[in-house]
């Protein structure tokens, strides 16, 4: 159950901040850092003091004062969490929790981060881990390319489905485009039987549809990517808005221009060469309605 | 003098046209009475109004000026539904490319008038069998008008354009597309159906189709420059 | 005659009609789909919080339900109060919790709920029986996998685990008499259910007469907001969360999935207008000699549009009725790639099928498929006959 409902909840964690808008220049009094997410909705600014307290209901609690003002970074597991993040010392979470000394994880700093070239003498973050889980006792080592695949679950399974929602609106995208080639070649049936007539040969219109075809194709995906382009600015500059963060939604690169361009191009040279035929093998004389 | 009253009338009929920003007249007061089993070929060099006049008596255009009167209604007063409703009842039309619909028979194509006009299928499909019959079409009421020879089509035009009975047959050019033989049967077939009683107006190149006409009018640059009656009127047989 | 025409007219071209109402089909297949996505999501979430029965969730005060370790005590009499209220008919409280069950060479660890088996909102029972005594437990399949314990076994399980020195704590042994279907947990993930005073015994004082949620069902007509506003100011420690705020909460989190569905459903409908639009253009421009004399000999400009909004209809009826079957067949696949979706229950589906829903968008294609004929027949029956006739002629 807890799954499902974390899932789409908003989380305030294990830490309520309560009177929030106590202004108390404490000396000595220990530091929080807290989302600025939280600061503008809750009116909090630096230097304001916050009392800490492990539950709601919880009669008292720790002072803090709020020594920083952090923005979460573009991480994709962050995205769908509305809850807000405070950071705490780590001994000062611990007192106000009761849990003694203890920790959730840890992270480790190798002498060779991941992709770096290998060094005879430097030990990278995958044997770390493994050597690591190797004598492991009560705890598993992950390298952070592991973490960040399983961080990204979400972001994977919404990759997979706008892959599919692609392959339908190519599959639209090409039977649309093979009804115009077609209805395009229809329109000129004594026009080419004219010509069919005067000697033009059979390859020549296979080759002037399938010109004609690619090019309304090329033109029509240049179109596209002007069009993508606009909507991946409107898509990411909404989205950036809605989820406060600087992760960016939608992205027009090259590749992505040179695959929709080239597929485009594709479908449009086999739509011309298709309807090209329907209109080869029909008879001069027919084409021209005799 | 025929002392019918006409089922066509036309009084200083005109139709202007806006050519490249300038009007021209293609009928310029045209004065013209048909009567009850006439059979009248308007001829004349190409622009000269032939058309045009066809079109008007036809109320598929409509006059600049003047009063046409068709079985005593004033065409040019009618409204599009009304006219509409007169084409299909009033006048039948022979096109010179004989304009049958691709994707209906013969017979189909002689229904189409009549089920506009709401007759009962048994009865528009006995009509339509009757009048194919009569165009000596009986046995290729099921073709389709690719199956069927330019003359052939012609005849279906001819049932179709009669299948309401229609007080006024106006034919454009009937024999233009069709050979010399094919014309020929043509013309005997308008010959029969005037002899039937059927009043007939055509415009025509075909001297021989002219020839055939009761009367021939001439025409030059939109107005009637001769009319001539070459055989009177006898008394019809009966009417299709 | 005229519906002849129309169909005729759809047969002279086959090639050109199967494509357009393959067209029609897709756009009307991603319409529906999107229709699916866009209330799917919402009404299938409903389902699992309506099939509990219950319509309020009651937590520590701050917190959502299971979101944190937080509990309530007093719980007897927490449970015994709300129970008071003239509007509520039943109480079922929860307790969350950890179970630890050693196997041979691990130690398998699920979420273990403490329910009350007379009034639990959690499972439905799958398989075997359902808790009878204090020492009975139910489990969801994925735990009978990763135990590969058995229904009517009797095993050692513990509240607590210390993986560093390997210590079990509030151990006790249990019958496991049956598999439940849990309502809300993911796919893959292991859950067992005790009683709750089981539960609170095993946790020993931590855990001693307290609760993480109790579910609150109301009677018929009552207003369930209301209920909770008077049970969050009968005690200051929880807070009511009535099954719409859930579905409020729900629909903020999957208005990425709602947005989408509303962006693609416009493009779809806009494309299948567009396809119907195209053809019947052109159809009609190819026949526009035949549509004057038509009207030439009589036949109405009302019965011409009619002849080509019939053209349309068929055109976009039967690309509608092959696009609910594709849509249906899509609308699974894309339910597959996004049951994956990470934390979601296993049952719990994106694209659901709404017969009201899937008519209005047939419905919605079908008009756009006629009102493309709309303009292209107006035209050609507006243009004067003679010209037409003529300029055939000399085409």
């Amino acid at each position: 159950m807890r799954t499902l409902l974390r899932w789409w909840c908003t989380l305030t964690g294990a830490v309520i901040l309560t009177a929030p808008v106590l202004r108390v220049q404490g000396q000595g009094m220990r530091t929080l850092a807290i989302d600025e997410r939280l600061a503008t909705a809750s009116g909090l600014s630096l230097g304001d003091s916050v009392r800490l307290a492990p539950m709601a209901s919880a009669p008292s609690g720790q002072w803090a004062r709020i020594g920083a003002i952090t923005r979460r970074s573009a991480d994709p597991s962050e995205i769908a969490r509305s809850e807000y993040r405070v950071r705490l010392h780590l001994d000062q979470l611990q007192s106000l929790t009761g849990v003694g000394d203890r920790i959730g994880r840890f992270a480790v700093r190798t002498q060779l981060s991941a992709g770096a070239s290998p060094d005879a003498t430097a030990v990278g973050p995958d044997s770390v881990s493994a050597a690591i889980n190797a004598m492991a006792f009560g705890f598993r080592a992950y390298p952070a390319a592991e973490v960040a695949i399983e961080t990204s679950a979400t972001f994977r399974v919404v990759n997979r489905f706008h892959r599919a929602i692609g392959i339908i609106t190519i599959v639209a995208s090409a039977i649309f485009l093979l009804c115009i080639t077609l209805l395009k070649v229809d329109e000129r049936r004594r026009e080419v039987g004219a010509l069919r007539l005067l000697g033009l040969s059979r390859a020549t219109v296979v080759r002037s549809v399938m010109l004609e075809a690619s090019l309304i194709a090329l033109l029509g995906s240049a179109l596209g990517a002007g069009f993508g382009a606009a909507a991946s600015a409107i898509v990411n500059w909404y989205y950036q808005g809605v989820y406060a963060t600087p992760l960016k939604f939608a992205l027009v690169t090259p590749e992505i221009v040179a695959i929709a361009v080239t597929l485009s191009l594709l479908l449009g040279i086999v739509s011309g060469y298709l309807a090209a035929q329907r209109l080869v093998r029909t008879a001069p004389l027919e084409l021209v309605g005799r | 003098m025929n002392m019918t009253p006409p089922v066509l009338s036309a009084r200083d009929l005109r139709r202007a046209y806006l050519v490249a920003g300038a009007p021209v007249e293609a009928v310029r007061g045209l004065t013209l009475d048909v009567h009850p089993g006439e059979w009248v070929a308007v001829v004349g060099p190409s622009g000269c109004g032939k058309s045009t006049l066809l079109n008007l008596l036809g109320a598929i255009d409509r006059p600049t000026s003047g009063q046409l009167l068709i079985r005593g209604r004033d065409v040019a007063a009618m409204d599009d539904k009304e006219a509409t409703r007169f084409r299909l009842t009033g006048i039948g039309f022979v096109f010179q490319r004989f304009y049958l619909m691709p994707t209906l028979s013969a017979a189909e194509n002689v229904e189409l008038p009549m089920a506009e006009a709401k007759m009962p299928r048994v009865e528009r499909e006995a009509r339509a069998k009757e009048l194919l019959t009569y165009v000596g079409l009986g046995a290729r009421t099921d073709h389709r008008p690719f199956q069927l020879s330019g003359g052939e089509q012609q005849r279906v035009a001819v049932a179709r354009a009669l299948a309401n009975r229609p007080a006024l047959l106006l034919a454009d050019e009937p024999t233009g597309e069709l050979d010399a033989r094919t014309g020929e049967e043509m013309i005997a077939l308008f010959d029969r159906l005037n002899r039937d009683g059927t009043t007939i107006v055509t415009v025509t190149h075909d001297e021989e189709l002219a020839q055939a006409a009761r009367r021939v009018i001439h025409m030059r640059d939109g107005v009637i420059v001769d009319d001539q009656v070459r055989r009177p009127l006898e008394s019809p047989t009966g009417a299709t | 005659m005229i519906t002849r025409l129309a169909l005729a007219s759809l047969t002279r071209r086959r090639g050109r009609t199967a494509l357009t109402i393959a067209g029609v089909a897709v756009a009307t297949a991603m319409l529906l789909d999107m229709v699916m996505l866009g209330s799917g999501m919402r009404e299938s979430f409903r389902g699992f919080i309506e099939q509990q029965g219950f319509q309020l969730r009651l937590t520590p005060r701050g917190t959502m339900p299971f979101d944190s370790e937080a509990t309530v005590g007093g719980a007897q009499a927490l449970v015994a109060r709300i129970a008071e209220d003239p509007d509520v008919v039943a109480v079922a409280p929860v307790l969350g919790a950890k179970l630890f069950t050693p196997r041979a060479d691990s130690v398998v660890p699920a979420f273990l709920l403490g329910i009350d088996p007379a009034v639990q909102g959690d499972y439905v029972l799958a398989e075997g029986r359902d808790i009878a005594a204090s020492d009975e437990m139910v489990v969801n399949g994925a735990w009978l996998a990763a135990t590969g314990v058995r229904l009517g076994d009797t095993i050692r399980v513990a509240s607590g685990y210390d993986a560093q020195l390997r210590r079990f704590s509030g151990e006790r042994s249990v019958r496991v008499v049956g598999r439940g279907r849990f309502l809300m947990l993911a796919g893959g993930e292991t859950v067992a259910a005790l009683p709750i005073a089981t539960v609170q015994g095993m946790g020993g004082e931590d855990l001693r007469d307290r609760l993480s949620v109790v579910l609150v069902a109301t009677r018929p007509g009552a207003e369930v907001e209301v209920v909770g506003r008077r049970i969050e100011a009968s005690d200051a420690r929880v807070s009511a969360l009535s099954t719409e705020a859930a579905l409020r909460f729900v629909d903020e989190r999957l208005s990425y999935f709602r947005q989408l569905a509303f962006i693609l459903a416009s493009v779809s409908l806009i494309t299948g207008f567009l396809l119907v639009t195209t053809l019947v253009t052109v159809s009609v421009n190819e026949r526009i000699g035949e549509i004057a004399v038509m009207r030439a000999i009589g036949v109405a400009r009302e019965r011409i549009v009619f002849q080509v909004m019939l053209e349309g209809l068929v055109l976009s009826g039967i690309g509608a009725v092959l696009g609910l079957g594709l849509g249906i067949v899509t609308a699974k696949w894309l339910n597959g790639i996004l049951s994956a979706f990470p934390g979601l229950p296993a049952a719990f589906d994106f694209f659901l099928f709404e017969p009201s829903a899937a008519v209005r968008s047939l419905g919605l294609i079908i008009l756009c498929g006629i009102g493309a004929g709309l303009w292209p027949a107006w035209r050609a029956t507006t243009l004067s006959i003679a010209q037409t006739l003529r300029e055939e002629a000399v085409a």
